[in-house]
């Protein structure tokens, strides 16, 4: 019997932690025993208390806790299950903590001071990166920014004999990948064409590949081809001239500064890379960001890998370190996903975030490797209503014992996600010229209206709404389409980010170090623990060093 | 396609791109040499809802080989789509007055079913859109050989009158239920010899550059806050 008992407790746990499909709703007792397991199982947690020989910190920009329970119920479901038991891969990592993700001068912030307070233990001012909150917004002086900037745990792992890798679907020059080795007071000066003419601050593009602490970054891959390429040479693709001003082809700098060294474009050379001879890797798979998971298939011409495989790729080539290495991985298009209003494309990012998760476990010893999952910041994104277990995710809400859908007080079905704001909203779009873009009703990620675009964003960024008439009538046909924009109440022509705390998951050396409700900049110094790195640098040696040094400018 | 989907249409080509069996992709597309010209265009849109205001507006219009250019008649805005060495078009709105284009990368523009059809884009209209109208008459307009193409296209009557020789519409007139638009071309004049030329591809280089994916990270930036809000709706 005891043995019957713990094979039925492990058969629940297998349910609620996997969702396996077609296994049997666990019976009052064996939710209990599961319960009790659990229990069991956290009091044997042994936190490591050893350093780190390596650090992944896994970013899911715009990943907040309502799109990780949304992408966790989505992954179930494609797997036969309800999908509300259902794990993500790094949902299963021991410990958990809450960030705080706001700036020194936003309650909502962007990407560049969250990144940056993750990555350097400081908070900043909004659109910064690793620059100290007395650097002016679009400081030019090249000498500003040296007397305020903030060192990175990227930096710190290299002057620390480790490797450094950079990886993102995001342009690999865009704000959470750049403020791991980019110090600059605008988020948007990534080629130096974006950067006005008196700027002496080198444009982010350059700092990646210039940066010369102990043999340079040892891989980024990523999008943002052009701003790498001069405007005299066109894009290998699509043939679009590259974005640089100043005759550098910093992919040619890259292969010729760096020993074992090679730059790739697309899948095919991407494939040929073998990790055992190359030490220095740059990818750049598109002129912009690459293509959303959804997409990336279907769409790319030239092919380009998945974040797990940009993963994996980087970790084979970083491991060869002694040392150890630092990496960054980003799944940076959730956010434009949530953006643009389309919750299946932000879904689908976050999975194959969590395939790269995985990927990462399965690759290195957890003895050794912290690593860390979290999002830099959240969106406006709410799963409501009450749907019946098993409801579809991305369909109407269907309460329990429902045989049709729930409906609203005007008599209309109603969808479990939806946005509080954003370009999803009802009445009639319109862009900054008065055209129409999308008649009243549901919107979609195209315009049925014409394909010439009279807008300026993925589809529909209207300038403009008429209010709407009541609401649209919904069927799960229109609702679970792929190119689908949840309802916003609040018209937008995009959505915008949450201020809420977003999730901290993590394994590893010193991972127990992340608990209760933090800072978001606590992410680094827990980092610089599992490193050693806090030995090195007192607690108050940061701050005072750059109060020296700050030129007092104020936003 | 309805006339009144067109009714607070201004200055985009789009409505001429529209067939009912959406636009191929472009590389495939005809390289035809054709004659490379400046227009000037001037739309007049009436609707039959009483509620609704008659509108007139007028834009440019340029082609040349591997690039077509619009612009609206008081000079602000634009597109530009132009054909890569290798087939791909590359597709930018131009707001001149701001000195900015706003691009849509390659990653974003099968995503959002945006394709662009180069016989299209450089006629305004398609080859099975002109062998769906019956021909008419052969006339003339500006001393250039005419035709006069008529027929339906859905619940949609449609005239052109179109040149065969530039391989641009003089004319076209829509109806339907809704209303109708009208397409006349007032200017003409061969693209070397014109006396409004195109903003230059050179200039248009020097312009700033967004991606217009990033629209939702740029809050705080004066163009994009402009941008989406220009104009705020009033009742």
């Amino acid at each position: 019997m005891q043995f019957l008992k713990k094979l039925s407790v492990a058969a629940v746990t297998s349910v609620l932690t996997t969702g396996v499909a077609h296994t049997a709703e666990p019976t009052p007792e064996e939710w209990f025993n599961a319960g009790r397991q659990t229990v069991i199982d956290a009091k044997h947690l042994n936190p490591n208390v050893r350093h780190a020989k390596n650090v992944i910190l896994f970013i899911g920009d715009g990943m907040g806790i309502s799109t990780i329970t949304a992408s966790r119920i989505f992954d179930g479901q494609q797997k036969g299950g309800h999908g509300e038991e259902n794990s993500l891969s790094f949902e299963k990592l021991p410990y958990l903590a809450l960030s705080k993700t706001y700036s020194v001068d936003q309650q909502t912030p962007d990407s560049a001071p969250t990144m940056t307070a993750m990555v350097t233990g400081v908070k900043t001012i909004g659109d910064s990166l690793s620059v100290n909150q007395y650097v002016a917004h679009s400081e030019p002086n090249g000498n500003v920014i040296d007397n305020n900037k903030l060192t990175t745990i990227l930096e710190q792992a290299k002057l620390d004999g480790m490797s450094v890798g950079i990886v993102s679907t995001a342009r690999i020059t865009h704000a959470t990948p750049a403020a791991n080795y980019a110090h600059t007071a605008n988020r948007d000066w990534e080629g130096d064409a974006d950067r006005p003419a008196d700027a002496t601050v080198p444009d982010i593009a350059a700092q990646l590949v210039d940066f010369n602490i102990n043999g340079g970054i040892d891989v980024a891959l990523g999008g943002g081809r052009t701003r790498f390429i001069p405007n005299t040479i066109t894009d290998p693709e699509y043939g679009v001239a590259g974005k640089r001003k100043d005759g550098r082809n910093l992919t040619t700098d890259w292969t010729s500064k760096h020993r074992n060294a090679q730059y790739v474009w697309n899948q095919a050379q991407f494939d040929a890379i073998d990790p055992d001879t190359t030490d220095h890797l740059l990818g750049l798979f598109e002129p912009s960001h690459v293509h959303y998971e959804a997409d990336r298939l279907a769409q790319d011409k030239a092919g380009e890998p998945s974040l797990t495989e940009m993963t994996t790729k980087a970790i084979e080539i970083l491991k060869k370190n002694k040392n150890g290495y630092y990496l960054m991985v980003e799944g940076g298009r959730i956010d434009h996903a949530h953006h643009a209003g389309n919750a299946y494309r932000a879904l689908t990012d976050t999975q194959q975030l969590a395939t790269a998760v995985q990927a990462a476990i399965d690759k290195t010893n957890p003895a050794d490797t912290l690593i860390i999952v979290t999002a830099d910041h959240s969106h406006v994104f709410t799963i409501g209503g009450y749907p019946q277990r098993g409801n579809p995710i991305l369909g109407l809400t269907k309460g329990v014992g429902a045989t049709s859908p729930d409906l609203d007080l005007l008599g209309f079905p109603y969808t479990t996600l939806n946005y509080a704001n954003g370009p999803g909203y009802t009445g009639a779009s319109y862009d900054n010229k008065s055209q129409i873009i999308q008649p009243e009703g549901p919107k979609t990620f195209t315009t049925p209206m014409t394909p010439a675009w009279a807008s300026g964003n993925e589809g529909h960024v209207p300038s403009k709404f008429d209010p709407a008439h009541g609401r649209p009538s919904l069927d799960n046909a229109k609702v679970g389409a792929p190119d689908y924009l949840q309802e916003a109440i609040i018209p937008l022509g995009s959505e915008t980010h949450a201020a809420e705390d977003v999730a901290i998951f993590a394994s590893g050396p010193k991972a127990h170090l992340f608990h209760g409700v933090i800072e978001q900049n606590v992410i680094y110094h827990v980092m610089a623990e599992a490193l050693g790195f806090a030995e090195q640098h007192p607690a108050n040696e940061h701050d005072e060093e750059h109060r020296n040094k700050s030129a007092k400018h104020h936003r | 396609m309805k006339v009144s989907d067109f009714l607070k249409k201004l200055f985009n080509l789009g409505f001429f791109f529209f067939s009912a069996s959406g636009l191929a992709v472009s590389a495939s597309n005809s390289d035809q040499q054709l004659m490379e010209v400046a227009c000037r265009y001037e739309m007049k849109v009436i609707p039959n809802a009483k509620s609704e205001s008659p509108s007139n507006t007028a834009w440019f219009f340029w082609r040349k080989t591997g690039m077509i250019q619009t612009q609206d008649a008081d000079g602000d805005y634009g597109e530009i789509w132009e054909r890569t060495i290798n087939g791909s078009i590359q597709y930018r709105k131009l707001y001149h007055a701001d000195k900015t284009a706003v691009e849509f990368m390659p990653a974003d523009i099968p995503t959002n079913n945006m394709t662009f059809d180069w016989v299209k884009l450089s006629s305004m209209l398609s080859q099975q859109e002109l062998d769906a109208l019956k021909p008419v008459k052969k006339t003339h307009f500006l001393g250039f050989r005419a035709e006069l193409r008529k027929g339906k296209i859905g619940d949609q009557a449609i005239e052109v009158l179109w040149l065969p020789d530039e391989h641009l519409p003089a004319r076209i007139i829509r109806n339907d239920k809704t209303g109708s638009m009208e397409l006349h071309l007032v200017e003409f004049e061969p693209l070397p010899v014109a006396h409004k030329k195109p903003v230059a591809i050179e200039e248009i280089a020097n312009y700033r550059h967004i991606d217009a994916a990033d629209f939702g990270d740029m809050e705080n930036d004066q163009f994009v806050k402009k941008l989406m809000a220009e104009e705020g709706h009033h009742h």
